[in-house]
């Protein structure tokens, strides 16, 4: 058992020496293509990331990989993160549905709506051991913001709104990232101590993968900016969608009434 | 302790299965132009084929035509019968499809979307789906029923009919407005 947490931990040590320089990689990516023009706040989170994984790697060299002070100083920075992230998020959302303002403009606030309602779920389920507040904190946030992603996809789905390759990819590396680090904290909740370096590992792992994903949207995007759709004037709708809701709800109460009728034969 | 466990991980996996259903291409491409969003020819309706429908479905047929052939032929009259009922209600289905992207069409064109109303016709379409496949399993199951299929048929083209009007009305006005637009003077025009 022994020798395989310690090949676990040198896994581990250069995974997250290359995630740093993946990260660098992505920074010099995000300036060199001046993709921070459009996504300011995902350049933001790549700094914020690249500072995390710098400090706990001097941290590691200067006190351990078991250290308290290691531990504290994952955690805080993590909040810093995961706030920079939640800011990526709602810009990627926000440039993949704010051209069509009217579903922007309801998505957004659905889409809030939804994820501080997952926030405020997962923290009342996962709240009952207080010596886990970081873990249960994190996983509450990460919950949190796949949801954000999940229901403005959805929105942008309704609407046949198509999502450009660029914006498709970051979303993707968000949205799995969030998942799996869900699941990471799960796990690290139920088997704390005896999980500690297999978690380090996934972890490590999936921020990899999003890395790589978010490197090749940063790569799929087009420099030349695409034109925003012409918008119907602002009466179209509210003439429209109420004729649509009423004849919707004859059709309905017809079938309605056919329901009944099936019910009083049989 | 374990239901929280594995309630996190069922969270997971709906999320993930709703997350790739959401990345699929939608059927209608891209959200077009406010010109070709919206179709200005609702004609070739399937409603407009119900008097045939109602003929091929007519009782009184049934019953005439029980007395003069064999058992096997009148039951596969029946059989041709339901089918020519399926056919046509699915196409009155894909009808309202046509017509419910319309108004998605509508909505995310708009600069404005009120959430009452988009809310109101998710709720509409799901109780209309509902009811409508047990329209479906009672034809499945044998009987026809002729009047509820005539009523949908109607209502249906009160619909179309309506929302071809606005349609056109819309049109004219966005027209107009082209016509300002690529007039010189631009001071006069009040964006969207």
């Amino acid at each position: 058992m022994r020798p395989q947490m310690s090949e676990i931990a040198t896994l581990v040590r250069v995974l997250g020496d290359f995630s740093v320089c993946f990260n660098l990689a992505l920074v010099f990516l995000l300036l060199y293509r001046k993709n921070y023009r459009i996504y300011p706040c995902f350049l933001l989170y790549a700094l914020v990331n690249l500072f995390q994984g710098v400090v706990l790697l001097a941290s590691k060299r200067l006190w351990g990989g078991d250290s308290a002070a290691l531990f504290k100083i994952g955690w805080g920075t993590q909040g810093l993160v995961i706030i920079a992230r939640a800011l990526s998020v709602a810009e990627v959302c926000r440039h993949v549905l704010a051209k069509y303002r009217g579903i922007w403009g309801l998505g957004w606030r659905r889409s809030l709506a939804v994820a501080a309602l997952v926030l405020a779920y997962s923290w009342a389920v996962g709240a009952h051991r207080w010596q886990l507040f970081a873990v249960t904190a994190d996983r509450s946030i990460e919950l949190a913001i796949a949801a954000a992603i999940l229901a403005l996809l959805v929105f942008a789905h309704y609407y046949q709104v198509v999502i450009e390759p660029a914006a498709r990819f970051l979303t993707i590396g968000f949205f799995l990232y969030s998942c799996f680090q869900v699941l990471n904290d799960t796990l690290l909740e139920r088997w704390l101590q005896q999980y500690a370096n297999f978690w380090n590992l996934l972890g490590t792992v999936t921020f990899l993968a999003s890395v790589l994903l978010w490197g090749w949207a940063l790569h799929l995007i087009q420099p030349e900016a695409t034109s925003p759709p012409e918008l119907l004037p602002g009466d179209h709708y509210p003439l429209l969608s109420p004729a649509i809701n009423a004849r919707l709800k004859a059709l309905d109460e017809q079938l309605g009434r056919f329901w009944r009728a099936e019910g009083e034969k049989t | 302790m374990s239901l929280v466990f594995y309630l996190f991980f069922a969270i997971i996996a709906l999320f993930i299965v709703v997350f790739f259903w959401s990345l699929r291409k939608p059927k209608g491409h891209t959200v077009p132009g406010p010109s070709s969003a919206i179709p200005q020819d609702l004609q070739g309706s399937h409603v407009t084929h119900l008097p045939q429908i109602r003929r091929a479905l007519a009782p009184a047929d049934f019953e005439f035509v029980s007395k003069k052939i064999p058992r096997e032929a009148l039951r596969r009259m029946q059989r041709e019968r339901r089918n020519v009922a399926l056919a046509y209600l699915s196409a009155l289905r894909a009808e309202l499809k046509r017509l419910l992207r319309t108004a998605r069409i509508v909505a995310s064109l708009s600069p404005e979307v009120a959430g009452g109303q988009e809310l109101e016709r998710m709720v509409l379409t799901l109780n209309f789906l509902c009811r409508y496949w047990v329209i479906q399993m009672s034809v499945w199951a044998g009987f026809t029923p002729l009047p509820q299929i005539s009523d949908l048929g109607d209502l249906l083209s009160a619909y179309s009919v309506r929302l071809e009007e606005a349609i056109r009305e819309l049109g004219e006005r966005a027209a107009m407005v082209a016509e300002m637009v690529s007039s010189p003077d631009r001071r006069r025009i009040d964006p969207v």
